[in-house]
C-alpha cells in the first residue's frame, strides 16, 4: 500500500470507527451492564450483579404493558399494510409520473412536525372535536363517541405518523414486480387470486416486512403518542422505559427493558434477512 | 462544490447569530421548574432588568425533577422548585446548598406561617415560593349530585368523565386518605387495598395530566377533576358552573420552594432571581396569572390557610417503599 | 368501469385520511376563537403572536443550529465511512457494517437512554452539545446507507482507470468518486436534516438548559394546553416544506431538460 494510500484508508475509516465505536457499542454495552446491576430507593446505581431487573420483566404488571403495547403496535402496523398494499397495486397499473406524484404527494405530511400532526388529531377526536360534530349533526350518534384518550386514539395517532414508513417500502416492491411474469401466468390461465398468491406476494414480502418493522418498532416506543392521544392512561412500553429513567429513577431496570427490546428488534430483523430482505432498504425511505 | 460553500456559508451564519445570542447577556441562570407556574413575561422582565438569561426548564412531578438533575452533571441547573418532601430528600442526598438569607432582602415579605414547616424547619436549604392543594373541581352544570369526598367519585355513572393529577404519590395518597389511612401508609395490606380502589376509580378516569388539567374542563371533555387548586380556579373562571371542593377526607398540600443546587455556577445570579420573585409586584404577576397560594404577605389568599396546613396533608419519604408505590402505579395505569 | 372509480375513491380518501390533520390546523390557525371548536372568525392573531413568543424563536434558533451542525459532520463521516468500508477491508469491517444498522433498527428510546446514560456516566454537562453529539449519532446510519446505494461496480472501474493514469486516492476521490456519489451524498444529507429537525424522542433524553428545540417546545405547549400559535407555527412549518419541495422540484426537472439539450 503506498504511503498517499495508506493516509486516505485513515482518514475515510477512523471517523467512522470512532463513531460507531463511542456512540454506539460503547452505550450499548454500558446498558448492558447497567441491567444487571441493583438500584438504591433514591435511584442511584449499585454495582452489584443482580438478575432481579430481568426475572422483574416477567411480572404480571410489565408483562401486561408488554402485550398491550406488542397488541397496539400490531394493529397500527395491520392497518398501514391494509392501506398501503391496496395502495400501492392501484398505483402499479397508472402512470410513472402519477406513481411519482403520489410517493411525493406522500412524503410531504411526513416532512411536517410529527408533534404537529399529532395535535392536529386532538382537534379532530376530541368529544367535541370536528369528528364528533359531524357524526352528531347528519344524525348518525346521539352521544359523542370516545375516539381518543384512549387506545383508539393511540392506535388511530401510530398508524398516521407511521404510515409513510409502510407505504414508500411497499410501493417499491410492488411497483419493481416484472409485468412479463404476471402477463405469462395470465396467459397460461392463472386466475387472480392465483397470480395474487403465487406471484405477487412471494415478490412483495420482504417490502411488507420492511414497512412493518419500521412501523412496530417506533410503535413501541412512541411515547409522546400514547402522552397527547392517550391520555397518560395507556402505558406503552416507551413510557415504561421513560419512567424508570424519569421518573421512577430506577435506571437497571429501564436499561433491562431495553436490552430486551434490541433482542427482541434483532430476532424480528433476522426473520426479515431470512425473507430476503436487505437492511440497506431498511434505512432508504 | 457548489453544495459545499452553500452549507459553509450556512454553518457560519448561523455559529456567529448563535454565538451572539449569549454574549449579549451579562451572565445566565439554568431554571428548572413546574410547567405553567412562573409567566414568560415575569422571566422576560428578569432577564431584561438585570441582564441575564435565564435557560428556563420545566418537569411535572417532583420525581421527574429529581431524576433530572441526578442524571445531568453537578452545576448543570442552578435553582430548582422541589416540593416539601423533595426539599428533604435533596437535603439527605446532600445536592442542595445552605441559602444565605442575606442576600435575599425580600425574605421579609414571606408571611411567617408559610415558615419553619417540618421538611425544612429552620429554612436553612429552601424558602417558599408557592403552596397549592389538591381539590375537586365539578362542573355543576352536568353534575348535579352533591359530591363531598373521593368516596363519592367511584361512582359508575361517572364513566370515562374525571381527569387526575398524572402524579402516582399524590394519587395513591389520595385512595388511601379515601380508605382511612395516613396518606403515606406503606403497610402492604392497605396498598392492597389502594390498589383495589383505584382499580374502581379507572373506570371513571379519562385522562391523567398534571400540565393542564383545566384545558380538559375548557373543552368539555370532562365534568369532574382531582387536580392542583390553582388549576381548578382558572378552569372556573372559564366557566362559572365549576364548583370546588375540599375533600371530607382530607387534602394534600403541596408547597414548593426555591432550592439552589449544590456546585451551581451562577449562585449570585440565583439569589437575584429569588429576590426579584419575591419582590411584592412580581408576586402579584404570578399568582395573577397562575392563582395558587402564595407566602407573599402582601397578596390576599382567598383561601383560608388555616385549613391549608391544619386540614392538609403533606407527602413523606418513604424510604425503599417507593419500589412499591412505582409497581402499584405501573398496574394501575 | 365502476371498478375504477372505486379504486380512485380509495387513493383519495387515503390523501385525505394524511391530510386530515394538516389542513384542520391551517383552518384553525386563522380562527379568533382559542378553543379550536366552531370558527367563529378570521384573524392573523396568533401569527402576530408567535413571531413576539422569544422562547419559541430561540428554541428555532436552537433547531436550526442542531440540524445543521449534525447534518454537516454526519454527512461529511458518512460519505467517507461509505467509502472507506466500500474499499478497504480491515479486521472488524463486517462487525462495523453491523454496528451502523442498529440505530436504524432498534427504537429511537433505546438510542436516547443510552446515550443519556453514557453523558451521565461521563458527566458531560447535557446542552447544545449532547444534543448535536445525539443527532450525529441517528444521522450517520442514514447517510452511510444513501451513500452506499450510489457506489457500484462501475465506480470501481473508473477509479481503478484513474488510479492507472497516476492519479493518488485523495485525487481519485474529489475527481472521481465524490462527483459519482453526489446524488447519495445529497439525498443523505436532506434526510440526516429532515430527520434532526422533527426528533423528539432523542432530543427529550438529551437535552439540558438552554437548549430547547422546536419539537420540544411544541411537545411542552401541547402539554400546557391549547394554543393556537401551534397551528400558526405548523402552517407556516408547513409552508416552508411546500416552498423547499417545490424549488427542488423545479431544479431537477430544469436539470433533465438541460440534460437531453
Amino acid at each position: 500500500m503506498k504511503k498517499g494510500d495508506r493516509f486516505f484508508k485513515f482518514i475515510t475509516l477512523s471517523p467512522i470507527v470512532i463513531y460507531t465505536s463511542l456512540l454506539i457499542l460503547l452505550p450499548l454495552i454500558y446498558i448492558f451492564f447497567l441491567s444487571f446491576c441493583k438500584n438504591d430507593s433514591y435511584g442511584g446505581i449499585i454495582y452489584d450483579f443482580t438478575l432481579s431487573n430481568y426475572i422483574a420483566i416477567f411480572d404480571i404488571t410489565y408483562l401486561n404493558i408488554f402485550v398491550k403495547s406488542s397488541l397496539i403496535a400490531f394493529i397500527a402496523t395491520f392497518i398501514c399494510i391494509c392501506i398501503s398494499y391496496p395502495f400501492a397495486l392501484i398505483l402499479r397499473e397508472r402512470s410513472e409520473n402519477l406513481q411519482n406524484l403520489m410517493t411525493k404527494l406522500i412524503m410531504i405530511p411526513f416532512l411536517t412536525n410529527s408533534l404537529i400532526r399529532t395535535y392536529g388529531w386532538i382537534v379532530l377526536l376530541r368529544k367535541n372535536g370536528i369528528v364528533n360534530s359531524i357524526l352528531i349533526t347528519s344524525g348518525l350518534i346521539e352521544n359523542p363517541l370516545s375516539l381518543m384518550y384512549n387506545n383508539l386514539g393511540i392506535i388511530i395517532g401510530m398508524s398516521y405518523t407511521l404510515l409513510p414508513f409502510m407505504v414508500l417500502p411497499v410501493c417499491s416492491s410492488v411497483f419493481k414486480i416484472d409485468n412479463t411474469l404476471i402477463e405469462a401466468a395470465r396467459d397460461l390461465g392463472a386466475k387472480p387470486w392465483a397470480i395474487f398468491k403465487k406471484i405477487i406476494i412471494p415478490e412483495t414480502i420482504s417490502g411488507v416486512f420492511n414497512g412493518s418493522l419500521m412501523v412496530f418498532i417506533p410503535a413501541i416506543g412512541y411515547f409522546f403518542i400514547s402522552d397527547i392521544l392517550g391520555g397518560g392512561k395507556a402505558m406503552i412500553i416507551g413510557n415504561l422505559i421513560k419512567n424508570q429513567f424519569l421518573t421512577a429513577r430506577n435506571w437497571p431496570f429501564g436499561s433491562a427493558i431495553s436490552i430486551f427490546l434490541i433482542i427482541i428488534t434483532f430476532f424480528l430483523v433476522w426473520i426479515y434477512r431470512k425473507l430476503g430482505g436487505k437492511l440497506d432498504d431498511l434505512g432508504g425511505m | 462544490m457548489k453544495y459545499i460553500k452553500l452549507l459553509i456559508i450556512i454553518v457560519s451564519l448561523i455559529l456567529v447569530t448563535g454565538c451572539n445570542r449569549s454574549s449579549d447577556y451579562d451572565g445566565v441562570l439554568n431554571v428548572l421548574n413546574w410547567s405553567s407556574y412562573i409567566p414568560d413575561s415575569v422571566i422576560h422582565d428578569f432577564e431584561e432588568e438585570y441582564n441575564i438569561k435565564v435557560n428556563y426548564g420545566t418537569y411535572s412531578s417532583n420525581e421527574e425533577l429529581l431524576a433530572k438533575v441526578t442524571s445531568s452533571k453537578e452545576g448543570t441547573y442552578d435553582l430548582v422548585f422541589p416540593s416539601d418532601y423533595m426539599v428533604e430528600l435533596m437535603k439527605e442526598k446532600n445536592i442542595i446548598m445552605k441559602l444565605d438569607k442575606d442576600k435575599i432582602l425580600n425574605y421579609y415579605n414571606i408571611d411567617d406561617t408559610f415558615l419553619h414547616q417540618s421538611y425544612d424547619p429552620y429554612n436553612e436549604y429552601s424558602l417558599p415560593f408557592l403552596s397549592t392543594v389538591v381539590v375537586i373541581a365539578v362542573n355543576e352544570a352536568n353534575i348535579t349530585d352533591n359530591i363531598t369526598g373521593y368516596n363519592d367519585l367511584l361512582m359508575s355513572k361517572y364513566k370515562n368523565n374525571i381527569v387526575i393529577l398524572d402524579d402516582q404519590r399524590i394519587v395513591i395518597g389520595m385512595s388511601l386518605m379515601a380508605l382511612g389511612y395516613d396518606m403515606n401508609e406503606t403497610d402492604p395490606k392497605a396498598l392492597k387495598e389502594a390498589e383495589e380502589w383505584l382499580i374502581k376509580l379507572k373506570q371513571n378516569i379519562k385522562a391523567y395530566d398534571s400540565d393542564s388539567p383545566k384545558t380538559f374542563f375548557i373543552t368539555d371533555e370532562v365534568d369532574i377533576g382531582i387536580m392542583w387548586s390553582a388549576e381548578a380556579i382558572l378552569a372556573r373562571d372559564e366557566n362559572p358552573n365549576i364548583n370546588i371542593i375540599y375533600p371530607s377526607e382530607g387534602h394534600a398540600i403541596s408547597m414548593d420552594n426555591y432550592v439552589i443546587l449544590k456546585g451551581s455556577k451562577n449562585v449570585d445570579n440565583a439569589y437575584l432571581f429569588i429576590d426579584y420573585l419575591l419582590r411584592d409586584d412580581v408576586s402579584k404577576k404570578i399568582i395573577a396569572e397562575y392563582p395558587y397560594i402564595s407566602p407573599n404577605k402582601s397578596i390576599y389568599n382567598t383561601i383560608s390557610l388555616d385549613d391549608i396546613f391544619n386540614k392538609g396533608y403533606y407527602v413523606e419519604n418513604i424510604g425503599s417503599n417507593i419500589k412499591e408505590y412505582d409497581k402499584l402505579w405501573a398496574d394501575i395505569k | 368501469m365502476k371498478h375504477k372509480k372505486l379504486k380512485n375513491i380509495f387513493i383519495g380518501l387515503v390523501l385525505f385520511f394524511l391530510y386530515l390533520p394538516i389542513i384542520v390546523l391551517v383552518v384553525y390557525s386563522f380562527n379568533t376563537s382559542k378553543m379550536n371548536i366552531v370558527f367563529e372568525g378570521f384573524t392573523f392573531d396568533w401569527y402576530k403572536n408567535l413571531f413576539n413568543n422569544r422562547d419559541l424563536i430561540e428554541a428555532f434558533i436552537n433547531t436550526l443550529i442542531i440540524a445543521v451542525t449534525s447534518t454537516v459532520v454526519s454527512t461529511i463521516i458518512g460519505t467517507l465511512g461509505a467509502v472507506g468500508l466500500n474499499k478497504y477491508d480491515f479486521k472488524f469491517k463486517s462487525f462495523i457494517n453491523l454496528l451502523i444498522y442498529i440505530p436504524i433498527v432498534i427504537p429511537e428510546i433505546v438510542l436516547g437512554i443510552s446515550l443519556l446514560s453514557i453523558y451521565t456516566l461521563t458527566k458531560i454537562e447535557l446542552g447544545m452539545f449532547t444534543l448535536i453529539l445525539s443527532h450525529i449519532a441517528f444521522s450517520i446510519p442514514f447517510v452511510i446507507v444513501s451513500v452506499r446505494s450510489t457506489l457500484s461496480s462501475t465506480l470501481k472501474t473508473y477509479e481503478e482507470a484513474a488510479k492507472d493514469l497516476g492519479a493518488n486516492s485523495m485525487n481519485t476521490f474529489f475527481k472521481v468518486t465524490l462527483p459519482q456519489m453526489m446524488p447519495g451524498v445529497i439525498s443523505g444529507a436532506i434526510l440526516a436534516f429532515t430527520l434532526s429537525l422533527d426528533d423528539v424522542v432523542i432530543s427529550y433524553f438529551t437535552s439540558g438548559p438552554g437548549s430547547n428545540t422546536l419539537p420540544l417546545k411544541i411537545y411542552s405547549m401541547i402539554k400546557t394546553g391549547i394554543s393556537p400559535d401551534v397551528n400558526a407555527l405548523s402552517t407556516l412549518m408547513l409552508l416552508a416544506t411546500m416552498i423547499i419541495l417545490t424549488t427542488s422540484a423545479i431544479i431537477q426537472s430544469r436539470k433533465i431538460v438541460g440534460g437531453t439539450k
